[in-house]
């Protein structure tokens, strides 16, 4: 019994991540942490606050159909919502949970920006120190 | 299965050592960054000093002024602080004068905020595409009002578009920015000083007479116009306040980020403008007030140092580009919230989690303002400027008042609570509102003595834009006081007790229903 950490941002290579990450727990007996992470809003001023507040109830409407298709699968998960780069955010959660792996879509990130700024999966497979798994939308 | 284990603990090492400089790089230091990178010391320099030099009357106190501009903009620095400190999740102008003063206050606070971005996002990228082609030697192009507008169109989309795709320059990357962008007005400072009293024998040695207000020719009518322009020069260090999420002790990290910040910019202005004037005199100033320092990098540094000095102004206007776009999105982004425009600007970007409809629309109004503008005349331009002027005064002058009407209960508490939520933002305000008066006055004139165009339905350009932008503003909030009658019927609210004496902490309440 351990915990596998899936970074959630309701895109389609999440919602496959997700699927895949189910077919796990199921099979390891594990339960899911689901991660929605959100870079910190903070450069250059003005109500960043409201920002984040509005980005915080995106994340609670679409983690909240991540927990009912888990509930639908019958594995167990929680949820957490961190206000970090999404790579930061997954090895922190990992961590706290001493999850048995992280679980991340190819293209969580428009490749543009990947490009320009680097996609999460390759950040997480550079600085985590568990078990990645990219799983292809 | 030993080599393994060795290889493993190395990149664990790193990514720890990582992890700690993170903390370390998002400290009040990064805030302090920020508040002077959003304020673009060599953009600021670029736009106004020429046109601070031109007011009539003016002389060669341009110092004077940078100095006396500071005064009131480190008062509203105290309002800032303690705003913050009351509720480091609350926001910024809109959200503490709407809690302070009530919503038809708040609201036309964001619309003075949303209208100054948009106006001086015409002069940002008018100032990026000229020194773009500077840049390249193209003097010819950077005289092209065709070519600049085609440069000055394609900066704004691009601005636009690394916002709505919420790529963010990391803290490091602006600690070197910055750092660049005060080296090459250092060295630009040192220089021409040097010349002045080594070299050239054309230049002018400084006198302390310059940093004198009170020995201006043109007298207190000079001295309030040049403020005018002065306090735009130091608009934007706000931005340094608002970025409380990383900042480990965000109640007065932030606070006294923008404090120091306003001491660094003043520090910055006084040295290059004192510079500036020494080596080349006020003519010469006033002759390139559009284009004022790359006009003296030539001359003062030579090829190819003096192309230091345009990427640094290159630079400083990216970064003012930015933070005028991502403020202003999420101004109008916080005012949809609270249910005072409409909703669909709240709206979020579900992959880039930014708020893209009023990212786009404030990219958009900013393009047609931009082309029109640059279009009709450059002397429209430089009286936009002015115009900004007004806009911030009366912005900056409410957010003092709002931290006096706020605190009203605890003021009288004890002498430090009297000076720094009272006086203090009590005075930064009064005189924010005694320049906007006396300038209005000043302004309000047709006649091209004050002001660089011609005027427009019979009153000074400066006046029409600024003060005619709050008219226009009063006007939409009438309606919007119709469409939005839930939000216009908000209460005042004053500070809870014991904020100040840190016994109890500000806490985050949700205003939007």
């Amino acid at each position: 019994m351990s915990e596998i950490v899936i970074g959630y941002d309701g895109s389609d290579s999440s919602k496959s991540a997700l699927n895949q990450a189910f077919d796990f727990a199921r099979a390891l007996g594990d339960s899911l942490v689901v991660v929605f992470a959100y870079a910190p809003g903070g450069y250059g001023g003005g109500e960043v606050p409201e920002q984040r507040r509005a980005v915080e109830e995106f994340g609670e409407k679409v983690t909240k159909e991540a927990v009912d298709a888990a509930k639908a699968a019958k594995v167990n998960c929680k949820v957490e919502m961190i206000n970090e780069h999404p790579h930061d955010a997954l090895i922190t959660i990992g961590d706290k949970h001493d999850a048995r792996m992280i679980v991340v879509g190819s293209h969580g990130d428009n490749p543009i920006k990947g490009a320009i700024i680097g996609a999460t999966p390759y950040k997480l497979v550079q600085l985590s120190d568990r078990p990645v798994l990219v799983v292809r939308a | 299965m030993e080599s393994a284990s060795i290889a493993v603990s190395d990149p664990q090492g790193a990514a720890a050592g990582d992890k700690g400089l993170k903390t370390g790089a998002l400290g009040w230091v990064s805030n302090l960054v920020i508040g002077v990178a959003s304020t673009a010391p060599g953009y600021s320099l670029a736009a106004t000093l020429g046109f601070v030099v031109a007011v009539g009357g003016m002389g060669f106190h341009a110092p004077a002024v940078m100095i006396v501009a500071f005064i009131p903009m480190l008062l509203i620095a105290a309002a800032y602080y303690y705003m913050n400190r009351a509720d480091p999740d609350c926001g910024t102008s809109f959200t503490w004068v709407t809690r302070a003063m009530g919503p038809r206050l708040g609201w036309l606070t964001g619309w003075t905020i949303v209208v100054a971005d948009v106006v001086v996002m015409a002069a940002l990228a008018y100032i990026a595409g000229v020194y773009t082609f500077l840049l390249f030697g193209l003097n010819d192009a950077a005289a092209n009002l065709l070519d600049v507008s085609i440069v000055a169109a394609i900066w704004i989309i691009v601005m636009t578009a690394i916002c709505y795709i919420g790529i963010e320059l990391s803290a490091r990357t602006q600690y070197f920015l910055l750092g660049a962008e005060i080296a090459a007005l250092g060295l630009f400072a040192a220089v021409a000083l040097a010349k002045v009293y080594f070299g050239d024998p054309g230049g002018f040695h400084v006198q302390a007479d310059w940093f004198n207000p009170f020995t201006l020719h043109g007298g207190s009518t000079a001295l309030i116009d040049g403020v005018l322009l002065g306090v735009f020069i130091y608009w934007g260090w706000d931005s340094g306040v608002c970025v409380n999420e990383e900042s480990k002790d965000s109640a007065n990290g932030p606070g006294r980020a923008a404090v120091l910040s306003t001491i660094l910019l003043v520090l910055i202005y006084v040295v290059v403008a004192t510079a500036a004037q020494a080596y080349a005199g006020t003519t010469f100033l006033k002759h390139h007030g559009d284009d004022v320092l790359s006009a003296l990098g030539g001359p003062v540094l030579g090829s190819p140092l003096d192309k230091l000095l345009i990427i640094a102004v290159l630079t400083s206007a990216s970064a003012s580009t930015q933070t005028t776009i991502l403020p202003t999105a999420r101004t109008t982004l916080s005012m949809a919230r609270f249910g005072s425009i409409p909703k669909i600007f709240g709206r979020i970007h579900p992959r880039y989690l930014t708020p893209d409809v009023s990212t786009l629309v404030m990219g958009a109004v900013s393009l047609v303002w931009t082309l029109l503008i640059i279009n009709v005349s450059q002397n429209v331009l430089s009286d936009s400027i002015t115009g900004i002027g007004f806009q911030i005064a009366f912005y900056y002058g409410l957010t003092g008042f709002a931290c006096v009407v706020y605190y009203r209960k605890e003021i009288f508490k004890s002498l430090k609570n009297f000076i720094m939520v009272g006086v203090a933002p009590f005075l930064g305000g009064a005189m924010l509102t005694f320049i906007f008066v006396k300038a209005f006055l000043d302004y309000k004139t047709t006649s091209t003595d004050v002001n660089y165009s011609g005027g427009f339905l019979g009153v000074g350009t400066p006046v029409a834009i600024g003060v005619g932008s709050l008219l226009l503003g009063v006007v939409v909030l009438v309606f919007a006081n119709i469409a939005y009658p839930k939000f216009f019927k908000r209460k005042w609210e004053t500070a809870p007790p014991g904020i100040l004496e840190g016994t109890v902490k500000g806490e985050a309440s949700v205003m939007s229903d």
